[in-house]
């Protein structure tokens, strides 16, 4: 298998739900579960040789089933994801989890169990906070989920299968991390939309054979030649972006995104769960509510966040945030409202941008990307000189 | 006392409000009888509520900001004095200024789809326009916008001194959540010990807690009279009204069960004399009897809630805020009464009972209230803001189908009347009623 073969895999992985990598192991008699949120702990399934699988509404392009359980001020992307559930496209799935992460997402669930028939559905309560008491309750609330894919799978969880999957995981971790470190570089190896792509794709494969295929993607990165000719440097900042086009509009104008803090980007995997505990579930939910970078979501943590964002700023010498929002999502917004003000007394330019699940809106996104690289030129000290479009 | 301009700014709207309560209170006591006593103490409540926190902040006296739903009583127990920090757009949402201060959020970078409830707080908060108290304490639901509003709190630079608590109310409702949140209650306490130097008397919070039991008690009470066919009241004053000095002004005061006292003896004398709602023209009768799955209508009420009963005899028998499914709490020792406030605050109090959790108490409150009240139809308004509600929208459709009920979505703002305007929601109403039969 060569580097050229994982990416083609990576990209088929994430411009579809299912994939030939799924069909596999359907095949063989796989079990697969959907989860709905980045603060689900997919190790579980892992665990129990299930295949987690990331929800997403890839491929959508219409809500009108949906619509008659959503409404116009809900967020897009879980109509379409639902929309596509309602449509048979997610008929792969041997269960369902979902998380009260968002007042969208959440509903999910209620309309899912009402609408579908899928085996196993669950829905996780994930706390707003991120002290020792709410450490406690998740620790309570992924055994029971624990408890109940043990019951529907008939595994049995073991600690030393969770310790296993830990270890696999945050060897997938460690290498990702590996990949968007070397994005610091002048001329970094992969562009923001490659980046997408390997992150979405560890999201919806078996995890040893991505673990396999990220391998081979690593080591030819690191003796990439790079990418150059581009205008500025950026990074994206937001919720669930899962799709490279997003990306690659914003880089078609000039600018490439050198990293991100997203749901389905650095966020993931830029701290690695504690494998020494001797309780593996205390160290998933130490990781999912204290240690991992949080969203919005988790209230009284934005000082963390936005040092987090600075500090890969600085690391990543980005020249402008682009801070994504999917419509309706009140987490965001008011998140970019308080980074925007802080970025921007920094010094450092920041675009709000608001969006829809399905691209849409192109000519605008291009218009706005197009001025804000202008008004970056003004203000930034690391333009470089003579850009080209990456187009 | 000299107050620094910053404070003085601060409590500026504060003694507008109060004075303008003042006002009320006065016209109030100009209506003669036992209803014309109901509002005059309605106002003596909320004069005193403003009177207390101007007090406090001219004084340099303890206060806290605090939320609704988030077991007022143990502030009560320990003489804390509180406001909601939401409470604004809804007090004075008739006041002129609150439309210019909507489009100001907007220019803020706050957006047009965040709730303009949560909205305008963020915009006092920012711009200096709210009282800076000594603590704030929180709760984490029932919206997405509900933390976010915490966080700016914590992120405003005129409030960095304030030490703040934010209860995290689980999603489930069984014994371990209840169990979990009474714990992060007895933790708020402890915060507030430390921070205001007020302390908890267990003893004084048994009476406070035996007090509200007697006030829901009587709400419950009350609510058997709005059964009746006509409803002795209607979207005034036994709903959101009862809520507020509940919840938000007086819980486990004896001046709260007096004023439900009377409240009741206003409904009872009506139901006794076969009096609806609707007064002041012999053709007026009630015809539709509404279930508004929501908090009324606030800037734009006048010109809405009268219409629905004059023009169309519909009457507002029940809304979210005037359901009372209280339990009433086992005082016998600390940990009843910390699980009969957890109980309350998750799975009794309106909005969080609805929207905290799983949609369930979507429809089964719309299966209760609809046979027990003799609903003719269930209005969901679809306020901008309430998200998680309009995402469970199909499921309360559907559960209204099943029980043989007409049910309209409309999509407005409660506060902001050009989001979608008063006459596009009363033809939408028209329609509904005429297309449903009714009327």
């Amino acid at each position: 298998m060569s580097a050229q073969d994982a990416w083609r895999i990576f990209a088929e992985a994430t411009r579809s739900l299912g994939n030939p990598e799924i069909d596999a192991w359907k095949a063989q008699g796989g079990k697969v579960v959907g989860f709905f949120c980045s603060m689900v702990p997919d190790e579980l399934f892992t665990a129990a040789g299930i295949l987690p699988f990331r929800m997403r509404g890839t491929g959508s392009t219409s809500t009108e089933l949906a619509d008659a359980y959503f409404t116009p001020i809900n967020c897009t992307f879980p109509r379409h994801a639902f929309n596509q559930a309602l449509l048979g496209e997610y008929d792969f799935l041997d269960g369902m989890v979902c998380i009260n992460s968002c007042d969208h997402v959440r509903r999910v669930y209620d309309n899912w169990i009402q609408a579908l028939d899928t085996p196993f559905v669950h829905v996780m309560s994930l706390p707003h906070k991120v002290d020792d008491p709410q450490v406690g309750w998740y620790h309570d609330d992924i055994a029971v989920l624990k408890e109940k894919i043990e019951g529907q799978f008939g595994v049995e969880i073991t600690g030393d299968r969770l310790d296993e999957a830990i270890r696999l995981h945050n060897r997938i971790r460690a290498l990702q991390k590996e990949l968007y470190q070397m994005r610091r570089a002048e001329r970094p190896p992969i562009t923001g939309v490659q980046a997408l792509e390997v992150m979405v794709a560890g999201t919806a494969l078996p995890r040893e054979r991505y673990l396999e295929l990220l391998e081979e993607v690593v080591e030819e990165a690191r003796t990439a030649p790079g990418v150059d000719g581009y205008r500025a440097r950026l990074m994206i900042v937001g919720g669930e972006l899962d799709d490279p086009e997003y990306v690659r509009i914003i880089e078609e104008q000039g600018g490439l995104v050198v990293t991100d803090s997203t749901c389905f980007g650095s966020r993931l995997m830029w701290e690695a769960i504690d494998e020494e505990d001797p309780d593996p579930v205390r160290s998933l939910a130490r990781y999912y509510i204290q240690e991992r970078p949080s969203c919005p979501r988790m209230c009284g943590d934005q000082p963390r966040r936005l040092a987090y964002v600075r500090d890969l700023v600085n690391e990543f010498r980005v020249d402008g945030v682009i801070a994504e929002r999917l419509m309706f999502c009140d987490q965001w917004l008011v998140e970019h409202y308080m980074t925007g003000n802080d970025l921007k007394a920094d010094g450092i330019p920041f675009l709000a941008l608001d969006r829809e699940y399905i691209l849409s809106g192109t000519g605008q996104l291009r218009t706005r990307v197009q001025a804000f690289l202008e008004a970056i030129k003004g203000t930034s000290v690391t333009i470089r000189a003579g850009a080209q479009s990456l187009a | 006392m000299v107050m620094t301009a910053v404070k003085q700014k601060s409590v500026d709207r504060y003694v507008r409000e109060r004075d303008r309560f003042a006002e009320m209170l006065e016209m109030a006591r100009l209506v003669p009888g036992d209803e014309g006593e109901l509002y005059a103490k309605m106002f003596e409540i909320l004069l005193d509520a403003k009177e207390t926190i101007v007090d406090c902040v001219e004084n340099d006296k303890p206060f806290i900001a605090g939320y609704f739903c988030n077991a007022p009583e143990l502030f009560t127990a320990m003489g804390v004095p509180w406001f909601m920090v939401m409470e604004s757009p809804f007090l004075q949402s008739s006041a002129p200024y609150v439309l210019s201060e909507i489009d100001a959020t907007e220019h803020m970078g706050l957006g047009t789809d965040l709730c303009t409830a949560i909205r305008l707080p963020i915009y006092y908060i920012e711009e200096g326009l709210m009282p800076v108290p000594t603590a704030a304490v929180g709760l984490l639901y029932p919206c997405d916008a509900t933390p976010m509003l915490q966080q700016v709190i914590m992120h405003n630079q005129g409030w960095k001194d304030v030490p703040i608590f934010s209860c995290d109310p689980p999603y489930t409702s069984d014994e371990r959540a209840i169990t979990y949140f009474a714990e992060e209650l007895k933790r708020m306490v402890t915060f507030l010990e430390e921070h205001t130097g007020h302390t908890m008397d267990i003893d004084r919070l048994r009476e406070v807690c035996e007090e509200s039991n007697r006030t829901y008690s009587l709400w419950q009470d009350y609510n058997e009279l709005r059964r009746n066919v006509p409803s002795p009241h209607g979207f005034t004053p036994g709903g959101s009204t009862a809520f507020a000095i509940s919840q938000c002004f007086t819980a486990g005061d004896p001046r709260c069960t007096e004023w439900f006292d009377l409240l009741y003896k206003c409904g009872e004398a009506r139901v006794k004399a076969g009096q609806g709602s609707i007064v002041g023209n012999p053709d007026w009768k009630e015809r539709i009897r509404l279930f508004w799955f929501d908090i009324l209508p606030f800037i734009w009420a006048e010109d809405f809630l009268p219409w629905l009963e004059q023009e169309w005899g519909a009457v507002v028998v029940m809304d979210m805020f005037g359901h009372c499914p209280y339990t009433l709490i086992d005082t016998t020792n600390e940990d009843t009464i910390f699980y009969g406030l957890a109980k309350r605050a998750l799975i009794d109090a309106p909005m969080i009972r609805q929207a905290r959790g799983t949609a369930e108490n979507f429809s089964n409150d719309i299966r209760r209230i609809v046979p027990d009240y003799k609903i003719d139809a269930v209005i969901w308004p679809g306020h901008m803001g309430h998200k998680d509600g309009s995402a469970a929208s199909g499921i309360m459709r559907r559960t209204c189908r099943e029980l043989g009920v007409p049910f309209l979505h409309i999509g407005l703002d409660l506060f902001d009347p050009r989001y979608t305007s008063v006459d596009e929601i009363k033809d939408r109403v028209s329609e509904f009623f005429t297309g449903m039969g009714l009327g």
